[in-house]
């Protein structure tokens, strides 16, 4: 899979678990990207992000999250 | 018309225009040819106590069919008695009162040292002092240089002496031999420089040549290293000058020295925060005539601009010029290829697929070979756009990113802040 088409699937997953009342619990960067912890009541699930631009895109959804 | 005079730390003269100190400034016969052919100041070549030079002294770096792109030397300060020199100073200065006369000085790290050239110098009417804190070879070998350049302490305390007996504006010129520039910059700041000068040369050796096995330059069989200077410093130089004028404790003026070739070059180092700007290598290569491009094309583009002063330039890009980690990391362009102009030398398609981000399709349309960005994998290098021989071929443009703009910095902050 492209760069490209990677990012775009990075950044759908982290759509669609914000579109389904998901909330970002945690957030930690190591050598393999980025992980991210959501969380929707006793539900977790954790999604890593390997794409520079899902990284970046994710930093944005994480601003709002903090910002509302 | 615009107006080129500028006055640095006091130090006036009829345009940004000076020549460092170097072998053009050798004589008052080459100073006073060279306000004639409309240079508005010199830094006189170091005085110092006379030594003794070698022959050969000059290499010169030429690439791809581009003469002297970079130039070396092993040339020490002058070699003339300190009495010939300030006899020709005073001689040049009374014919060409309106231009500055600065004396560029290199002595042992002594305080009666600098006292006496400082006061025997003054004496004989210059404008101003460069303390040459910069020559990385030979001298320096001696402790003086850029051996004392390299140490922040010894800058200040010798800076201090000289501004203890000097009446005249005080610069000091600094090596890039050097983590930090801002280091020694700041140094001369706290001993009570009234100006700094960057850059001095840059620790080098030109080349080995392949037949013999000897150094570019030798003597007799051996070689030493010497200092770089040419068109291929600008870009170390103009980073040097950018890092100090953004430097809140470096708050003297700055003389622009480094690759500076034409009135482009010193119009760049104006912007990043240079008052005047001095030049070596152009003048080595090509005359001391150079100068009347340099003021008319400096002048026309201050009239273009509708600018009144060239004093109105100095440090407008500063702002401009910041940390990585202040960057937008959501700002995008990407590279467009007008195929109506380019010629299918396929230089960007090599470079693009063998080295940035393989974007660049090759396609053919009615039997005419194409090429194509493929945007959604372009990250807006600009590598495509760098080797391109065609002019208006591939132009980088921007595209409106989806996402707010966020720096580095923001980023991290955001993320640590956040992070359980």
């Amino acid at each position: 899979m492209s760069d490209h088409l990677l990012s775009m699937d990075e950044m759908k997953q982290v759509d669609d678990y914000l579109d389904r009342g998901f909330k970002i619990h945690n957030v930690y960067e190591n050598l393999s990207g980025m992980f991210v912890e959501f969380e929707r009541q006793e539900e977790e699930v954790c999604l890593q992000i390997q794409t520079a631009e899902a990284r970046k895109y994710f930093a944005a959804k994480l601003q709002e999250q903090t910002q509302f | 018309m615009a107006d080129l005079r500028i006055d640095l730390a006091g130090i006036k003269s009829p345009n940004p225009f000076w020549l460092a100190s170097a072998p053009p400034t050798n004589s008052g016969y080459q100073v006073q040819r060279a306000f004639e052919a409309g240079w508005g100041g010199a830094v006189w070549k170091t005085l110092g106590e006379p030594i003794l030079n070698v022959t050969s002294r000059f290499a010169a770096v030429s690439f791809n069919g581009q003469r002297v792109a970079g130039f070396n030397n092993i040339e020490l300060i002058t070699d003339r008695p300190l009495e010939v020199n300030l006899q020709e100073i005073l001689e040049t200065k009374k014919k060409f009162p309106s231009h500055a006369i600065i004396a560029s000085l290199m002595v042992e790290p002594q305080q009666e040292k600098w006292h006496e050239i400082v006061k025997k110098v003054e004496a004989v009417g210059v404008d101003g002092l460069e303390l040459n804190f910069g020559c990385p070879h030979g001298m320096a070998e001696r402790g003086m240089g850029a051996a004392s350049g390299q140490v922040p302490e010894l800058v200040e305390k010798q800076t201090y002496w000289v501004k203890e007996v000097a009446r005249t504006p005080v610069i000091v010129k600094l090596t890039p031999n050097i983590t930090d520039i801002t280091m020694t910059a700041e140094a001369a700041v706290r001993g009570g420089a009234d100006a700094v000068s960057m850059i001095n040369t840059i620790n080098s050796l030109a080349g080995v040549d392949l037949d013999t096995w000897n150094t570019v330059p030798h003597v007799g069989g051996k070689g030493s290293h010497g200092g770089y200077c040419g068109p291929a410093v600008k870009p170390i130089a103009l980073n040097m000058v950018a890092e100090c004028a953004r430097n809140t404790f470096v708050n003297v003026p700055i003389s622009g020295i480094g690759g500076i070739s034409n009135w482009q070059d010193a119009a760049e180092f104006m912007l990043m925060g240079a008052t005047g700007v001095q030049v070596c290598t152009a003048a080595m290569h090509h005359g001391f005539s150079i100068v009347e491009d340099m003021i008319d094309g400096l002048t026309n583009y201050l009239d273009d601009k509708g600018i009144a002063s060239v004093m109105d330039l100095v440090g407008q890009s500063v702002q401009r010029y910041s940390d990585w980690g202040d960057l937008d990391l959501n700002y995008k362009i990407v590279a467009e290829i007008n195929n109506d102009v380019c010629i299918n030398c396929n230089k960007c398609h090599i470079a693009c697929e063998d080295t940035s981000h393989q974007c660049i399709d090759l396609y053919t349309e009615s039997g005419r070979p194409m090429l194509k960005v493929r945007e959604q994998d372009c990250v807006g290098c600009n590598l495509c756009s760098i080797v391109c021989p065609v002019d208006g071929a591939i132009s980088m443009v921007e595209r409106k990113s989806t996402i707010a703009p966020m720096t580095w910095n923001e980023r991290q902050s955001l993320i640590s802040n956040f992070a359980r």
